[in-house]
């Protein structure tokens, strides 16, 4: 989610609210005379609080299960998520008092940190990366839709390739080329082109795919002006193949941190229950 | 008696008359009245003008006419009879058409095609309006003298809408020409000689596995019972059913077709209005059209527009937070229902028709419209009122009462036309023509001398300007615009291109009224003065723009067209399909929406409904499922016989067709049963249960907007 000037509303109510929790916990301190407990009622109220905006938080994931469900809008949700969720590392660290001893507290502690510190990861790329996406991959598909459409793409390659200069087996091609220019173009293609086309592909081919307009301009020179317009038509399938599998790879870092946010939240909240029964029953 | 009419489109025989009145007309006598026509009338046409009824079969007066029934034989003083819907009139003519021997051919003839004839046959159960049995009734033809046709041309069962008897059949061809000329699907032909002729689809294969897309014109046309429905239609169209029969007995009803009544028997509803319930209301959006059967109605313009609540109506704790924490858009859908209505302006009574303009636009309502007293109305769909208005007398009568009672009103809803006198309109009246077009007909081409104002009545019009790399848009105009007045000011030649979009009806003001009028209101010239200026100033703009890419590419999508687009954001979206789950979970697992599309700025324009303002995926559905509701939305009912004819009008690929089980499900083909699937056709129809489409409202990143253009102007200016 972008996070621009429509958030002001929330992030002056987080602002606020974090202000009034600093200075309860000041107070707290001061009539405590210093001496701060999760157990006691201040830390009590601080840990219920921060346990449940975590729920809260969580809720999300359920609230995106059922769409169609008029129970807020998902963008007042995701904004509750983004900001309350934000206010559970400052409430938890007030229920504690900045410290946490024995194993499940510490677990718990690196827990909350892991899991506020992969949401900010998260808010950050999901604030950076969608326009990023937008500006360098205008041809941009479906996720789901990608491994199809590079294979028509292969398809289409070969199609065009043979074309230009027929196929090993085959010379039966639309343009007039002399039998080294043939050559050459069909190991520029069968090595550079086409291997950088297909699905799994190495170092080299990388370069390769990131190199395709060097790759074109020698192919132009090689080959006389009448095979030009298709080594245009040529090159855009490699563009567009290019921004696919840029698409892919970005499309991994949009939502990759979701594999570590969504786990450690769950944990998080699962231990967080067995901390609350086992402080209070014990 | 004398009368004038104008020529049929086309004839087909020679002997078009050369001896001309002085004004180029020509003069023929029938059955003793003198008609005066245009050259190239027939006979058959110069007889209806002159009230002369001449039976036939083969002829409709929206098909040409190709003479094969002979039934609508005449004696012109020539050694043989001839057919008058193909003959044409010439200049002293006499005509007889009840003479002995017409009476007697036209008996003989009937009599012949009622030995082939099944008697009762389909039609004639169903609605008993055969035309062939209808015409062997009058000419009392109880028993038939000549043999019975001893084998029979079969029957096919196959669609799951048309039944055809091919022994019912007399081969008139009045479907193949509805299916060719008029539908142009091209699926209908002949096919066999002798006894074994008979119409054929495609490649003569079953109905049900041809190309038939099922849009019921055959049906239509057929005048005996070889083409009928099957009843498969349903509806939702509120009030009570309407028996065919009474139906056939109202004077704009009785020359549709029965079995077209049958089928589309819930498209025309019976519905009562006590005193003072508003019937329609100016400004919304309807599709249908009323008949007043009984009792008064008032018509109001000018009815303020809603006042529109935007604060305090969130209920519940989530819909309060949001309410609270975002600034929304005000809602179209909460509108204040309690609006007040003006003083009428004028009268309906029993036997007339109106909605009709909104009907066939799909435009908003111009008038609102209040029962005076206790009322009993027709309502009908565009479907029914589309044939209704093919009849030419019909047309007629709806012309006269359009120029008695809404040319006035129409020329003052113009702010330009207001100052008009109504001793000026009085005069417009009967001189202004009425023009008009088909869906991409050209009304005037760039550089053609100007002989006209036009001012749209109905649709929409496209004005282009031709340059070497293509034409450029300039403007669409709908109703309530005008256009002419740049050329006829300044007396030189069309600068324009203009285009019908959809069906178009013009008020054409002739050139030297045109110029009166100018010269005796002033403030009209000034005033069109300033606007021909004005758009030329923005057609130099356009041409200037159209070199930009953002606003080619605007024109180019077709997105001034929209009246609601589904915008992406892609700087917000992240992709994560939400809109489209979304989408899919409020609409049974079907998605109405693709997160493809193409891209305008920073703005995915997702494949999704646009509601456009000229929703051409409306014209022609053939059973008029695909409809515009009172407010914005362009809903698809559940009576859509799955014709993908809207899918394929529809320029943005933004409607689709899925398989549905069908009413008929289980179909037994001998021993074995199979379920069969129905495609239906489905687009957005903007989560209207709800205050906000699904997508819009599950979209966690605030990327998917449901915008109309002048927003989506905004947006883009913003950045």
């Amino acid at each position: 989610m972008r996070i621009d000037s429509t958030h002001r509303p929330w992030f002056w109510a987080t602002l606020t609210a974090l202000a009034a929790l600093t200075g309860s916990y000041i107070l707290y301190g001061a009539m405590s005379g210093g001496e701060r407990s999760g157990g006691s009622v201040p830390g009590l109220l601080y840990g219920i609080a921060g346990y449940g905006l975590m729920i809260y938080a969580a809720l999300l994931g359920v609230r995106k299960k059922v769409p169609v469900w008029r129970v807020g809008r998902a963008q007042t949700w995701m904004r509750g998520h983004l900001w309350l969720g934000f206010l559970t590392l400052p409430l938890i660290l007030f229920h504690c008092g900045f410290v946490w001893k024995g194993p499940l507290a510490s677990v718990l502690m690196i827990l909350l940190f892991a899991t506020v510190g992969s949401g900010v990861l998260g808010a950050a790329l999901q604030h950076f990366i969608p326009s990023m996406m937008t500006r360098a991959v205008p041809l941009e598909t479906i996720y789901e839709e990608i491994p199809h459409i590079r294979r028509q793409l292969c398809e289409e390659a070969d199609a065009l390739a043979g074309s230009i200069a027929g196929t090993e087996n085959e010379d039966s091609f639309l343009v007039e080329l002399e039998p080294d220019a043939r050559a050459g173009f069909l190991a520029v293609y069968r090595n550079s082109i086409r291997s950088a086309l297909a699905p799994e592909i190495g170092r080299k081919e990388k370069r390769t795919v990131e190199n395709f307009e060097n790759v074109f301009d020698s192919l132009r020179k090689m080959l006389p002006v009448t095979a030009h317009p298709m080594l245009a038509e040529l090159e855009s399938i490699c563009e567009e193949e290019r921004q696919l599998r840029l698409q892919k790879r970005v499309y991994l870092w949009l939502h990759g941190w979701l594999l570590v946010h969504v786990p450690l939240s769950l944990a998080l909240i699962v231990l967080g229950a067995i901390h609350a029964v086992m402080a209070l029953r014990y | 008696m004398s009368c004038r009419c104008m020529p049929h489109a086309q004839i087909f025989c020679e002997g078009a008359g050369n001896l001309m009145n002085p004004d180029g007309t020509i003069t023929l006598t029938i059955d003793g009245q003198a008609v005066t026509v245009d050259p190239g009338t027939t006979v058959f046409d110069a007889a209806r003008m002159a009230g002369i009824a001449i039976p036939v079969l083969c002829h409709q007066q929206n098909e040409r006419p190709v003479g094969v029934c002979r039934v609508c034989c005449v004696d012109t003083g020539e050694r043989t009879l001839t057919a008058a819907c193909t003959r044409a009139a010439q200049d002293g003519m006499n005509v007889i058409t009840n003479s002995d021997r017409v009476r007697s051919a036209r008996h003989t003839l009937i009599e012949l095609l009622m030995a082939d004839h099944p008697s009762p046959c389909a039609r004639q159960s169903q609605s008993h309006d055969c035309e062939l049995e209808g015409l062997a009734a009058a000419e009392k033809i109880t028993g038939v003298r000549y043999p019975k046709k001893k084998t029979s041309r079969g029957k096919d069962n196959s669609s799951f809408v048309i039944q055809v008897d091919h022994d019912a059949c007399i081969l008139c061809d009045r479907c193949v020409r509805g299916c060719n000329e008029i539908r142009h699907n091209d699926v209908l032909g002949r096919m066999g000689k002798g006894y074994t002729s008979a119409i054929a689809f495609d490649l003569n294969l079953p109905m049900g596995n041809s190309s038939c897309v099922s849009c019921g014109e055959c049906m239509v046309s057929c005048p005996t019972g070889a083409l009928t429905n099957k009843g498969v239609v349903d509806t939702v169209l509120p009030g009570d059913a309407v028996d065919t029969e009474v139906l056939l007995r109202l004077p704009y009803f009785q020359e549709i077709s029965g079995t077209f009544l049958n089928l589309n028997r819930n498209a025309v509803r019976f519905r009562n209005f006590k005193a003072g319930d508003v019937i329609c209301r100016e400004g919304e959006y309807g599709s249908t059209a009323f008949y007043i059967v009984k009792g008064k109605a008032s018509v109001h313009i000018n009815t303020p527009m809603a006042h529109v609540s935007t604060k305090g109506g969130a209920t519940g704790f989530f819909s309060k937070l949001t309410s609270y924490l975002t600034s929304d858009s005000d809602s179209p859908r909460n509108a204040d229902e309690s609006r007040s209505v003006p003083k009428p302006l004028a009268m309906l009574e029993a036997g007339d028709l109106f909605g009709e303009m909104t009907c066939m636009s799909l435009y908003p309502r111009s008038a609102t419209i209040v029962a005076a007293d206790d009322c009993v109305m027709i309502e009908m769909l565009r479907n029914v009122l589309d044939i209704m208005l093919r009849n030419k007398t019909l047309r007629s009568r709806l012309d006269s009462s359009y120029r008695k009672r809404a040319l006035e009103d129409h020329l003052r809803s113009v702010p330009l036309f207001s100052s008009l006198s109504g001793e000026f309109i009085d005069r417009l009246r009967d001189r202004v023509e009425l023009l008009r077009f088909n869906r991409n007909e050209v009304i005037c081409r760039q550089g053609d001398p100007v002989d006209r104002f036009y001012l749209v009545r109905i649709g929409f019009v496209k004005i282009t300007e031709s340059h070497p790399g293509g034409d450029l848009v300039l403007a669409y105009l709908g109703k309530g615009d005008y256009f002419g007045e740049i050329g006829l000011l300044q007396g030189g030649l069309r600068t324009a291109t203009v285009t019908a979009l959809d069906h178009v009806e013009l008020v054409s003001i002739d050139v030297g009224d045109f110029h009166a009028m100018l010269e005796l209101f002033p403030d009209i010239r000034h005033g069109l003065q300033a606007i021909g200026d004005s758009r030329l100033r923005q057609n130099r703009g356009h041409r200037t723009a159209a070199e930009s890419v953002p606003l080619n590419e605007f024109l180019d999508q077709g997105l001034m067209e929209a009246n609601s687009l589904l915008l992406l954001d892609l700087e917000k979206c992240t992709r994560c399909d939400a809109c489209v789950r979304a989408c899919s979970d409020a609409h049974d697992g079907v998605t109405r929406l693709i997160r493809e599309g193409l891209r305008y700025q920073n703005y995915l324009v997702a494949t999704s409904c646009r509601q456009c303002r000229d929703p051409l995926c409306m014209v022609g559905c053939p059973v008029g499922s695909i409809r515009r509701r009172e407010t914005l939305e362009v809903v698809i009912e559940d009576w859509c016989i799955g014709c993908g004819l809207c899918a394929e009008n529809c320029p943005y690929g933004n409607i689709s067709m899925h398989p549905f089980p069908s009413p008929a499900s289980v179909v037994e083909q001998g021993s074995i049963t199979k379920a069969v699937m129905q495609y239906k056709a489905t687009s957005c129809d903007l989560c209207m249960d709800h205050a906000e489409p699904s997508c819009v409202y599950a979209c966690p990143h605030d990327a998917a907007h449901r915008v109309d253009p002048n927003e989506f102007f905004r947006l883009s200016e913003l950045r």
